[in-house]
C-alpha cells in the first residue's frame, strides 16, 4: 500500500492510493462480484478466492440525500454543516460515500473520486474519500 | 367453516398506548399480556407456551417473575424490527412442534428519544462509517426512496400523501401516540432532514407494548367468539442485489429485497394473492418505505402509488384501507412492539372492533409486513373464517 507521508486518512484500508486516489474494493474470482471495503470471503456466492483491487474513480450519482442535522456520536467533524452522501455507480459496483461541494444533485449526473477532510486531529487534516460533481 | 385442529388463531390481544415512558420496560410488558389474557378470559397459568420479543436491554424471559413462575417455557426473540413478526412465528411454531394448545406472545420496548445511535462494529463495519457520518438511518431511507421515486417516476409529494393519511387515521385512535393531523402541504414544507424526507415522514422510537395470546384451532372457538386465524406468517433474509442499511456498497443489476420474497411466501403458503387483501399494514419506518413497500408486497402495481393515494385507495372507504391506526409515522416504533402492533390492529379489524377507524363491510382477509435490518422481512396473512359450524 502506498500511502504517503503526510496524508491522514479516516482507515487506510479503504485505499489501494491515496495520491492519486484509488478505492480498494475486493473481487471475487469465483463468480466475479465487486465489493467496497474489500473483504475476505465473497458475500453473493461464499467464496473465499478474492482478491483486492483498485476500484474505478469516475461514475454517476446513483442516489443522493443531504443531512441537515448533525449525526450523533461516533461521527466527529470539526463544525457541523449540512453535507450531502450518495450512492455512486462506478460499473462493477456502486459505493456508498460523501457528495463534495454542494448539496443538490440529480440523479445520473457524473462524479469523480477525490479526498475530503474529515476533521482534524492534533492540527492535521484527516481525510476520508468523496465524490465531486465532473466538470 | 370446520375448524382444522392443526391451525393457529389468535383468540386474545391487547396493546399499550404508544408513546414517552417513564416506568420500566417490564411494566409496559405486564400490562399487555394482562390485557391480552383477559381479552380472552385465560389466567397466566393457562399458558403452556410464551415469547417475547424486544430490541433493549432487557429480559422478555424474566417477565414470569411478575406474571407468576408456573415453569413454561418462555423464548426470547431479538430481531430488530422484524422482531414481533419473529415472536409471533415462533410461538405457532411452537405450538405445532410442541403439540401444546395455547401460547402467548408479547413485543415491547421503551426507547430513548432521537434516531437510533448504533455502533459500526454491531454491522461488521470499521469506525470510519460512523465517524464520517454515514451510520445514520434517516439518510439510509432518504437514499432508498430518492432512488425508488427516481426509477418509478413518482412525485415527491407522494410522501406527503402518505404521512397525511397516517395522520389521518391517527387522530382518531386511542392508542397513537402521534394524533394530531398534518396536511400534505405542511409534510411537504416541514424541515427537511434527509432530502427527500422531511420531519413529518419519519417515525421516531418510542415505548409500547403489545401481546397476543394464540390457541389451536380446537380451542379457538371456546376462547374466542371470533378468533382470527393465522393463515400463514414468513420471515425472510436478503439476498445479493438488495438494497439496506449500512451498506458501504450495492450490487448493481436487479434489486431483490427480502420483503418481496416474505410477502411472496405469506401469499402463497395462505393460498391467496395481494388482490384478495382488504385491509393492509405495512412497515412505514418512513412515507417513501411504504411507498416501496406497496409495490415490493405487491398489494400496487410499482410506480402506481402516486395515483392510488391521490384516489384515497388507502382510506377508510377505499379499496385497501392501510395502516388504519397511523401505523409507525403515527405509533412510532418501539421495535419489538411494532410488529405486533399490526397484527393487532388487523385483528381488531376483522373482528369488527377497531379502536379507531373501523374498515366498514366486514372485511375478511388482512396482511401484515414489517421489514428492518440488517435485511429481514416477515409477512402475515390474517383471516376471519366467520362462525364455526
Amino acid at each position: 500500500m502506498s500511502i504517503p507521508v503526510g496524508i491522514e486518512v479516516v482507515d487506510p484500508t479503504l485505499f489501494t492510493s491515496v495520491a492519486p486516489v484509488v478505492l480498494a474494493g475486493s473481487m471475487c474470482g469465483a463468480c466475479g462480484a465487486h465489493v467496497f471495503p474489500a473483504m475476505d470471503s465473497c458475500p453473493t456466492c461464499s467464496s473465499q478466492d478474492v482478491t483486492k483491487v483498485g476500484l474505478p474513480t469516475e461514475g454517476t450519482v446513483w442516489s443522493w440525500t443531504t443531512q441537515h442535522f448533525a449525526p450523533k456520536p461516533p461521527f466527529r467533524t470539526d463544525e457541523f454543516a449540512p453535507f450531502s452522501i450518495g450512492y455512486v455507480d462506478l460499473g462493477p459496483v456502486i459505493v456508498e460515500g460523501w457528495l463534495v461541494g454542494k448539496t443538490q444533485w440529480t440523479i445520473g449526473e457524473k462524479v469523480n473520486l477525490v479526498l475530503a477532510k474529515a476533521w482534524t486531529h492534533e492540527g492535521a487534516p484527516v481525510f476520508t474519500f468523496g465524490f465531486e460533481a465532473t466538470t | 367453516m370446520s375448524v382444522n385442529t392443526n391451525d393457529i388463531f389468535i383468540v386474545g390481544a391487547a396493546r399499550t398506548e404508544f408513546g414517552r415512558f417513564d416506568g420500566e420496560d417490564n411494566e409496559l410488558a405486564e400490562t399487555a399480556v394482562r390485557g391480552a389474557l383477559a381479552d380472552c378470559g385465560l389466567a397466566w397459568s393457562d399458558i403452556e407456551f410464551a415469547v417475547g420479543g424486544t430490541n433493549g436491554e432487557t429480559k422478555p424471559d424474566n417477565l414470569v417473575s411478575r406474571l407468576g413462575l408456573t415453569g413454561l417455557p418462555f423464548v426470547t426473540v431479538k430481531n430488530g424490527c422484524a422482531t414481533g413478526a419473529v415472536a409471533l412465528m415462533t410461538a405457532r411454531n411452537g405450538l405445532i412442534a410442541e403439540g401444546l394448545d395455547v401460547a402467548c406472545v408479547v413485543g415491547y420496548d421503551n426507547h430513548a428519544r432521537g434516531a437510533f445511535n448504533v455502533s459500526p462494529a454491531r454491522y461488521g463495519l470499521g469506525d470510519w462509517y460512523g465517524a464520517t457520518g454515514m451510520m445514520v438511518t434517516t439518510s439510509y431511507f432518504a437514499l432508498k426512496i430518492a432512488r425508488y421515486l427516481h426509477e418509478f417516476g413518482i412525485s415527491q409529494r407522494t410522501l406527503g400523501y402518505a404521512s397525511a393519511k397516517a395522520f389521518d387515521y391517527a387522530q382518531e385512535h386511542p392508542y397513537a401516540w402521534r394524533r394530531k393531523p398534518v396536511s400534505v402541504d405542511e409534510a411537504m414544507d416541514a424541515d427537511m432532514i434527509n432530502d427527500p424526507l422531511t420531519r413529518f415522514m419519519f417515525c421516531a422510537p418510542d415505548a409500547g407494548a403489545v401481546s397476543l395470546v394464540l390457541a389451536r384451532g380446537s380451542r379457538a372457538y371456546d376462547l374466542c367468539e371470533t378468533p382470527i386465524r393465522l393463515a400463514s406468517v414468513a420471515l425472510r433474509g436478503r439476498r445479493p442485489g438488495s438494497f439496506e442499511v449500512f451498506s458501504p456498497w450495492l450490487s448493481p443489476g436487479d434489486r431483490t429485497s427480502p420483503s418481496i420474497d416474505a410477502a411472496k411466501a405469506a401469499f402463497d403458503l395462505a393460498g391467496i394473492t395481494p388482490a384478495d387483501v382488504q385491509v393492509a399494514q405495512l412497515q412505514d419506518t418512513d412515507s417513501g418505505a411504504e411507498v416501496i413497500h406497496l409495490g415490493e408486497t405487491g398489494l400496487v402495481a410499482h410506480g402506481d402509488q402516486e395515483a392510488a393515494y391521490r384516489n384515497g385507495e388507502f382510506d377508510i372507504n377505499g379499496r385497501l384501507p392501510l395502516n388504519t391506526d397511523g401505523g409507525l409515522l403515527a405509533n412510532g416504533e418501539p421495535v419489538g412492539a411494532s410488529g405486533l402492533r399490526q397484527v393487532h390492529e388487523i385483528v381488531a379489524q376483522l373482528q369488527g372492533r377497531a379502536d379507531g377507524k373501523q374498515v366498514p363491510g366486514a372485511p375478511r382477509i388482512g396482511f401484515t409486513h414489517v421489514y428492518g435490518a440488517p435485511g429481514i422481512s416477515a409477512c402475515t396473512v390474517l383471516i376471519n373464517e366467520g362462525a364455526q359450524s
